[in-house]
C-alpha cells in the first residue's frame, strides 16, 4: 500500500503500453501513469468509469482481481484506491504445460479521489467477489465508500468506531486503553 | 533402599514391628497406632489451598501468537495435565484466564465479559508482551489495548513474544505457590468489590451492529453456495444400484437453499 505516489501526468508522458493502447482502441478514457518498479503498467482510471474499464479489461482476459486496496497521498493530497488485476485463466489454459518463466499479464487500475467529503468509487463486487473484504477494509481504514457494495460497513475496526486510522491525517483517540502503560 | 541397615520408606507392617518392639512388653497403644495411620492432619486452607492449587483448570483464550506457545502445552510433549490444568471452553467452568495474545479494542468488551462470566475465586496470567505493556503494539497502533491491566485485574505478568512453554510453567508454578497461600478466612478481606475501572455513563442502549444479516444476505448466500451446475458424483460400488441419491447435487449440500 506505500507506493510511490504517481507523477502528474506531463505532456511528455510515459509511453502506453498495451493495456493502455487497447483502452484507447476501446475509446474509453483513462491516464498514463508512469509504471511501477518491476514495470506493472498503471492506469489511472475517473471514479465513474471504474466499472466499465473493469468489465471491459475482465472480458478481455483480466479475470483476477489479485489485490484492492488504497493508500493516502500524504496530508492535504488525494486518497488512492487501487486494483491490481491479472491474467490467470489464459496463462494457464494457453497450452498443456506452463513454461516456468511464464508471466501472466498484469495491470494496475488507480483511481484518485479527494479527500474532502466522502470519496466514493462504484464497487466491483459484482465483477470480483474477492473485492467484498477488500473494499471492506479499504472503507474501513480511508473511509472510501463503494457504491453499490452490499455490506457497506467496517471490516477490522469496531462498528461504532470513529475515523478512518490509515488516513494521514488520523488523530488517535486518547483512550485511556490505548494510552502507553508505563 | 537402606542406609546403615535402616529401611527408607519402611512398609507399614515394618513400622509397626518398630513400634511394638519399642513399646515395652505392654505393647503399642492401639489408639494411637491407629490415628497415626488414618488420620491426617492439618488445616483446612490447606487442604482447600491444595486441591484449588491442584485443579487449574484454565480458559482456552488465544488471540494471537502466544496461543501457539500455549496450544503446544496441551501436546504430549510439555503435557500441562500433570500440573491438573484442563483446558476449559467455558468461562463457567474456568478459574484462570491466561490472556494470550494482543487484545485489540474490538476484543475488550469480549474479554471483559469472558473474565466477568468466570466464577469466583479466579485469577489472570497476562502473557506476552502484548498483553503486559502492548507490546510491540504499543508504539502506533490505532487498536491495540496497551496493557490487559487496564481491563481486568492481572495476577501475574508472564514477559515474553512470545513465552515458551516452559515460561508457562514457570507462572503457573507461581500462581500455585501464590494460591497455596491465600486463606479462606481472609477471602473477604482480599477480594475486591470493584475489580476493574469503570466510569458511570449515561449512555444510551442500542440495538447491537451486528445482526448475522451480513451472513443471511442474499449476495452472500449466494457466494458461499456452491455451483449448482456441477454435480457431485459420489463413487459407487458396482453391485450398488443406481438411484435418485446416489448423485447428490450441490444444491442439496447448501444449508441456506431453503430460504432463498
Amino acid at each position: 500500500m506505500s507506493e510511490t505516489p504517481a507523477a502528474p501526468p506531463v505532456p511528455a508522458g510515459p509511453e502506453p503500453g498495451p493495456v493502455s493502447a487497447w483502452l484507447s482502441q476501446q475509446g474509453l478514457g483513462h491516464k498514463l501513469l508512469e509504471p511501477d518498479h518491476f514495470g506493472v503498467e498503471m492506469i489511472g482510471i475517473e471514479p465513474t468509469l471504474l466499472q466499465v474499464v473493469a468489465a471491459a479489461l475482465k472480458a478481455d482476459g483480466f479475470d483476477y482481481l489479485q489485490c484492492q486496496g488504497g493508500y493516502d497521498e500524504g496530508p492535504g493530497q488525494q486518497l488512492v484506491c487501487f486494483y491490481h488485476l491479472i491474467a490467470m485463466d489464459e496463462l494457464v489454459n494457453d497450452g498443456p504445460i506452463v513454461p516456468p518463466e511464464a508471466k501472466p499479464r498484469e495491470v494496475r487500475l488507480k483511481v484518485f479521489l479527494p479527500r474532502d467529503g466522502i470519496p466514493s468509487v462504484p464497487s466491483l463486487y459484482g465483477l470480483f467477489r474477492g473485492a467484498d473484504w477488500q473494499e471492506r477494509e479499504t472503507f474501513d481504514m480511508f473511509g472510501i465508500s463503494f457504491d453499490g457494495h452490499p455490506h457497506p460497513k467496517r471490516l477490522l475496526m469496531p462498528e461504532d468506531w470513529k475515523g478512518w486510522p490509515l488516513r494521514k491525517d488520523y488523530v488517535q483517540p486518547d483512550f485511556y486503553e490505548m494510552q502507553d502503560a508505563y | 533402599m537402606a542406609v546403615n541397615g535402616v529401611t527408607l520408606n519402611p512398609s507399614v507392617t515394618a513400622v509397626r514391628d518398630l513400634r511394638s518392639a519399642s513399646c515395652g512388653p505392654v505393647g503399642a497403644p492401639k489408639v494411637t497406632s491407629d490415628l497415626s495411620e488414618n488420620i491426617i492432619l492439618t488445616s483446612l486452607d490447606d487442604l482447600h489451598n491444595w486441591a484449588r492449587l491442584s485443579s487449574l483448570w484454565p480458559l482456552l483464550y488465544g488471540t494471537a501468537c502466544c496461543f501457539i506457545e500455549f496450544a503446544a502445552l496441551i501436546g504430549s510433549r510439555f503435557d500441562f495435565d500433570r500440573f491438573g490444568l484442563v483446558p476449559r471452553s467455558s468461562p463457567r467452568q474456568a478459574d484462570l484466564l491466561i490472556v494470550a495474545g494482543t487484545v485489540t479494542m474490538k476484543m475488550a468488551p469480549a474479554l471483559v465479559r469472558l473474565y466477568e462470566q468466570m466464577p469466583e475465586p479466579k485469577y489472570v496470567i497476562a502473557m506476552g508482551a502484548c498483553t503486559i505493556t502492548g507490546g510491540m503494539f504499543s508504539a502506533d497502533s490505532t487498536t491495540a489495548v496497551r496493557g490487559v491491566d487496564k481491563l481486568i485485574p492481572v495476577d501475574l505478568y508472564l514477559p515474553g513474544c512470545p513465552p515458551r512453554p516452559e515460561a508457562i510453567f514457570d507462572a503457573v508454578i507461581k500462581l500455585r505457590k501464590k494460591v497455596g497461600n491465600e486463606s479462606v478466612a481472609e477471602r473477604s478481606k482480599i477480594s475486591q468489590t470493584h475489580r476493574y475501572v469503570t466510569v458511570p455513563h449515561e449512555m444510551k442502549r442500542v440495538e447491537p451492529a451486528v445482526t448475522g444479516a451480513y451472513l443471511r444476505a442474499e449476495t452472500q448466500v449466494n457466494a458461499l453456495k456452491p455451483s449448482s451446475l456441477v454435480p457431485l458424483e459420489v463413487e459407487l460400488k458396482e453391485s450398488e444400484p443406481v438411484t435418485s441419491q446416489s448423485v447428490i447435487h450441490a444444491d442439496t449440500l447448501s444449508p441456506h437453499t431453503t430460504d432463498s
